[in-house]
């Protein structure tokens, strides 16, 4: 099994789940982050942590979609192993629904 | 009993050693990270379920059994090596697994542990160490540094702790390794080289216990500083380490004992010492190595071949040769 990000954390950010991952699976695009799958070590302590509830353990309905594509970008995306501060509007876009329309496909710019 | 379906065992992927259990850990339990490793080497050893059995004491660590579908079984408090000694003996063919804390492996079942080890039965011991008594709510333990504060000992501990890997030597283990949860890169290879081994095999896991022991072992397990804490150990390579590989250790002859040089200081005289799996003085020196002042090894510390306890009995085949029947004889 494995946790995923979903669309909630486009435009958000906020990277407080980078800071608890034990195993520093997360990888971080332009507007979105991911985790690794293989990588994911299923332990759950960033789940809570995320304040736009955008991670989701793959046992809950209808997350194939998106572990397929956390999967895609965690090899594409470098890797982020610390907290940084989220984008100036990410209050904005905080609860907004369907967001999938905004994703970025590109890397974070280091 | 459902017959088992006829797979490939060649063809089982790390997700077919998982099993349909709730995994009842915190979150961020570094024993996740234990379990992940475990899957994947189990996956890439090719045995079939049915041909596994991991035995476990009580604690955190010894829910291990539930979440994986091989055989388990969850026995008593520090009787696990026992238990796992007897499933060996009645049936050499399975591969064994025993699977405890700090408490499990040191306290109460410090004398199984002793025993396992010197008695070289093949199988493998691996003992989870936060450093705490998790299941009880936070304890000290055996392995504890002296100060730790707990329910148990609110004023701080004032007793010597036990290095595990020094235990491990003393009982006479034919192999001793050390690893830490979350070096996932790390794990899967030490757990390979102690199912490999051919008798008892000891590897000490430095877990972290996120909720009573937070950070224990510091910078050992935190991914990005974990180069300058330990020093990986690979047999017949120097004893380098630090992200930049700029540091090593050098053996002093006089002392008995390693010292810790940068590599841009190493004297003429001296030499960045080879690590040496078969060499027990070496082992035991290694095994003194501690935060801080020194870099924690990791690694198969010390292996020495030996004759397993099953085949120095003259025991054969699947079964022993003492059935029921020549049992029956005897009493
Ligand atoms: C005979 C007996 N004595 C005491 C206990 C209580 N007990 C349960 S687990 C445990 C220690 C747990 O610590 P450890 O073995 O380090 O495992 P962890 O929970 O830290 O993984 C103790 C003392 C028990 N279950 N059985
Ligand atoms: S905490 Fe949530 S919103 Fe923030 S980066 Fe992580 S997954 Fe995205
Ligand atoms: S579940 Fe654990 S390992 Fe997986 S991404 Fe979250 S914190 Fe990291
Ligand atoms: S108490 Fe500690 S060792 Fe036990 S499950 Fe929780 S984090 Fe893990
Ligand atoms: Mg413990």
């Amino acid at each position: 099994m494995t946790y995923a990000v979903t669309e909630a954390c486009i435009r958000c950010k906020y990277t407080d789940c980078v800071e608890v991952c034990p195993v520093d699976c997360f990888y971080e695009g332009e507007n979105m982050l991911v985790i690794h799958p293989d990588e994911c070590i299923d332990c759950g302590v960033c789940e809570p942590e995320c304040p736009e509830e955008a991670i989701v353990p793959d046992t809950e309905p209808n997350t194939e979609q998106w572990v397929a594509l956390n999967q895609k970008y965690s090899e594409i995306w470098p890797n982020i192993t610390e907290r940084k501060d989220p984008p100036a509007d990410a209050d904005v876009w905080s609860g907004k629904p369907d967001k999938m329309d905004y994703i970025s496909p590109s890397p974070a710019s280091t | 009993m459902n017959e088992m379906p006829v797979k490939d065992v060649t063809a089982l992927t790390a997700n077919d050693f998982g099993s349909d259990q709730e995994v009842r850990w915190c979150p961020g339990c570094g024993d996740y990270a234990i379990l992940k490793a475990m899957k994947t080497v189990l996956a890439d050893i090719g045995r079939s379920p049915d041909d596994i059995v991991f035995v476990a004491g009580i604690g955190c660590a010894a829910r291990f059994p539930y979440y994986l579908s091989t055989y388990g079984f969850h026995t008593i408090h520090g009787r696990a090596a026992a238990v796992a000694t007897g499933v060996k003996l009645a049936n050499p063919e399975l591969d064994v697994w025993v699977v405890g804390g700090d408490g499990d492996f040191m306290s109460i079942g410090g004398n199984h542990t002793l025993h396992a080890l010197r008695r070289n039965v093949d199988i493998n011991l691996l003992l989870f160490n936060n450093a705490i008594y998790g299941l009880t709510k936070g304890q000290y333990s055996p392995t504890s540094p002296v100060g730790t504060r707990s329910p148990s000992t609110p004023g701080g501990s004032v007793e010597a702790p036990v290095n595990a890997v020094r235990f491990a030597l003393g009982a006479g283990a034919r192999f001793v390794a050390r690893a830490a949860d979350t070096l996932q890169t790390h794990l899967p290879g030490v757990l390979k080289r102690a199912h490999a081994n051919k008798g008892a095999s000891f590897v000490e896991i430095l877990q972290n216990c996120l909720v009573y022991n937070d950070g224990a072992f510091g910078a050992i397990n935190d991914r990005s500083q974990s180069h300058e804490a330990t020093v990986r150990l690979e047999h017949g390579q120097p004893m380098v380490f630090g992200k930049e590989e700029d540091k090593g250790l050098v053996f002093n002859n006089e002392t008995g004992a390693f010292e810790v040089v940068t590599l841009a200081d190493l004297k003429s005289e001296d030499t960045i010492a080879i690590h040496d799996e078969t060499n027990f003085v070496r082992a035991q020196a290694l095994a003194e190595l501690e935060q801080p002042g020194f870099p924690v090894p990791l690694g198969v510390i010390y292996a020495e071949a030996a004759t397993e306890f099953v085949e120095a009995r003259g025991f054969s085949g699947t079964k022993s040769k003492w059935g029921r029947e020549e049992l029956k004889s005897l009493i």
